[in-house]
């Protein structure tokens, strides 16, 4: 009875402020703005534009995630490794631009990436010829991969970090050469921090928006600049709860299948 | 039975870890093939390390380390024909047992049908066979010590490096593992190379002890001997237990300590020689005040078993003495060693 009554704020909290919302956006969902149930709002969420957006969405927050494990993981195997350990100098570094807010460093890549950006003057000091891709997808996946990369760093970087050495002698001591200790032992080891990073970064990806809308020059629309549109522009809140319900059915059926991968749970544990 | 062949050598290997403290100081040792060979010492005192450099996990800082004549540190670990047990055991934990023990075998590109013979044999031999399948989270630290052995066992390593391996056992279990370890080394005719803090551990098991102090190797011998002829009183105080005394020598056969004299069958020494004198407490005999050649009162009396260990104050030393008859607290005794069981020990001068 006590220990219930120490839960009381929590349960206060989940209730205020997500079961409660969750509960509005079911109903925005299937009502129409008269307040009649209605399925209209969902069914035009199945319109060839709007799943031209959902694919465009899913499809480069894979790309991210894919970039983000190519460039994440050579990053936090190198400071989890011997010579870097001691200095945390890095991985403060790496973590440092997540202390500012993401609008304030999408708008610095926004300036480095211009025409006339920081990038183009560097080339043409260098004498290249001046490149433009603000505005294209890639500029949207850069800034994705720049904005959500940490989040695959630091998850993979502990599961490494926590590995036992005697786990890799004894690898090396039963005829492992280096490349095999990492194939057979280290990489398998570390899957459950891969996963917990793949989740941390699909999540955020697939939801962004502002992000694209920056970068993309407004070509690139993503699912969450469709639903950020429906609330703050548009004015229709039962379209913008249908998708959001959409998403929300996506990313549980993705969790799902990331936690069966990791049956140990020895990951993140989100979920 | 153990060869006359050198199988690893040594030669005056030093290790020093962050500049200041020698963690091996000197160390010379050969080991031969088929020696069941121990590194007993306090924690601290280098005898990992010098297990870590034969398995290619250190290297000295100065020295040679030589495997059948030819120079062992230019292979890395991973090419030596050596295989550690860990004190930890160290199992893949994302293998079941059965991949665990084949790990080394698949690396050696070995085929699927002779992984499977060997691997069904090495768990037949540590008594694990029906467990192929079975999460190593899921056995208790025994078994897990079993596979750990088996995992190195089955590669046939010329040298197997155990570090500690029954540290983590209860004190029964510990028993009946040292007599199998000491059993497989028998019957498969392995060199071993054995490290431990346990001083019964390796009297039980081995052929040759070293006993190991501050990076350097105090003693090295055959069981027997070291227990009987401790060399100083380091070794004499870490096997088994000792009453070590300052003592002085007049003249040969002839030691003053606790304010008497005894004969004694050691000579060699400088006339009034400080020397420090060991004797074991089941080597002092109980007797009447009026037989002894010591007189004194007994202090404590703990049971320990098979015999009672009784401190006895002479006056100038307490005697710990272990005798099967018990003698009260406050009692007046007398204590009698014949001179073969009177140790003289030159002091150790260095450290």
């Amino acid at each position: 009875m006590k220990r219930s009554w120490f839960a009381g704020p929590y349960a206060l909290w989940m209730i205020l402020f997500t079961i409660a919302p969750l509960l509005f956006v079911v109903y925005y969902a299937f009502t129409n703005t008269q307040g009649a149930f209605s399925m209209a709002s969902f069914l035009k969420a199945f319109d060839g534009q709007y799943l031209t957006i959902l694919w465009r969405s899913l499809y480069l927050a894979f790309l991210c995630t894919v970039l983000c494990f190519i460039v994440g993981y050579p990053a936090a195997y190198f400071l989890a490794s011997k010579d870097f350990s001691r200095s945390q100098t890095l991985l403060v570094l790496i973590l440092l631009p997540m202390w500012m807010n993401f609008l304030l460093r999408t708008y610095a890549m926004m300036s480095i990436l211009e025409d006339n950006g920081l990038l183009n003057q560097f080339l043409k000091n260098l004498g290249l010829n001046p490149i433009s891709i603000l505005g294209t997808q890639g500029a949207v996946l850069l800034g994705m991969v720049y904005n959500y990369v940490p989040f695959m760093i630091l998850p993979i970087h502990t599961s490494l970090k926590k590995m036992d050495v005697r786990v890799i002698e004894a690898a090396q001591d039963l005829g492992a050469s280096p490349v095999n200790v990492f194939r057979r032992v280290v990489f398998p080891l570390s899957i459950p921090g891969v996963i917990s990073g793949v989740t941390m970064v699909f999540m955020p990806a697939v939801t962004t928006f502002a992000i694209s809308r920056l970068l993309g020059s407004g070509m690139f629309l993503l699912y969450g600049d469709l639903i950020e549109k429906q609330f703050l522009e548009l004015n229709n809140w039962n379209f913008g709860s249908s998708l959001s319900m959409i998403m929300m059915v996506l990313i549980i059926i993705s969790i799902g299948l990331l936690n069966k991968a990791d049956p140990k749970k020895e990951g993140s544990g989100v979920l | 039975m153990v060869e006359d062949m050198r199988l690893i050598e040594l030669k005056h290997v030093s290790k020093v870890f962050g500049g200041e403290t020698h963690a091996l100081n000197d160390v010379s040792l050969y080991i031969r093939k088929r020696e069941f060979i121990t590194l007993l010492g306090p924690s601290g005192c280098g005898k990992t390390t010098l297990l870590r450099i034969i398995g290619g996990f250190e290297y000295p800082t100065s020295g040679e380390v030589l495997f059948e004549g030819k120079d062992l540190l230019a292979i890395p670990a991973y090419k030596r024909r050596v295989n550690t047990v860990f004190q930890k055991y160290a199992l893949f934990n994302h293998l079941n047992i059965y991949d665990n023990i084949a790990f080394g075998l698949k690396l050696r590109k070995m085929p699927a049908d002779e992984i499977d013979r060997r691997v069904k044999r090495m768990l037949a031999l540590v008594k694990m066979t029906g467990y192929e399948k079975r999460s190593v989270d899921a056995i208790s630290g025994g078994q897990q010590q079993r596979i750990a052995i088996a995992r190195a066992l089955v590669n046939e390593p010329e040298v197997l490096l155990l570090d500690e391996p029954l540290g983590a056992l209860d004190l029964k279990l510990r028993k009946e593992m040292q007599l199998e370890l000491k059993s497989m080394q028998q019957e498969l005719g392995i060199t071993f190379i054995y490290v431990t803090h346990d001083q019964e551990e390796a009297l039980t098991m081995s052929d040759t002890v070293a006993v190991m102090n501050a990076g350097r190797i105090q003693q090295i011998g055959d069981p027997k001997r070291i227990y009987d002829e401790p060399k100083n009183a380091f070794v004499a105080d870490f096997i088994g237990e000792s009453n070590i005394l300052d003592g002085v020598m007049p003249r040969d056969e002839v030691v003053v300590f606790a304010d008497t004299r005894f004969e004694c069958v050691d000579k060699g020494f400088a006339p009034d020689e400080r020397v420090d004198v060991v004797v074991r407490p089941e080597d002092i005999e109980i007797t009447t005040p009026e037989m002894g050649m010591l007189r004194g009162t007994v202090h404590s009396v703990v049971f320990k078993g098979v015999h009672y260990e009784m401190m006895v104050d002479t006056g100038a030393f307490r005697f710990k003495v272990h005798s099967t008859a018990m003698h009260a607290v406050g009692s007046e005794v007398g204590l009698r060693v014949v001179p073969f069981n009177i140790h003289i020990m030159k002091k150790v001068t260095d450290e």
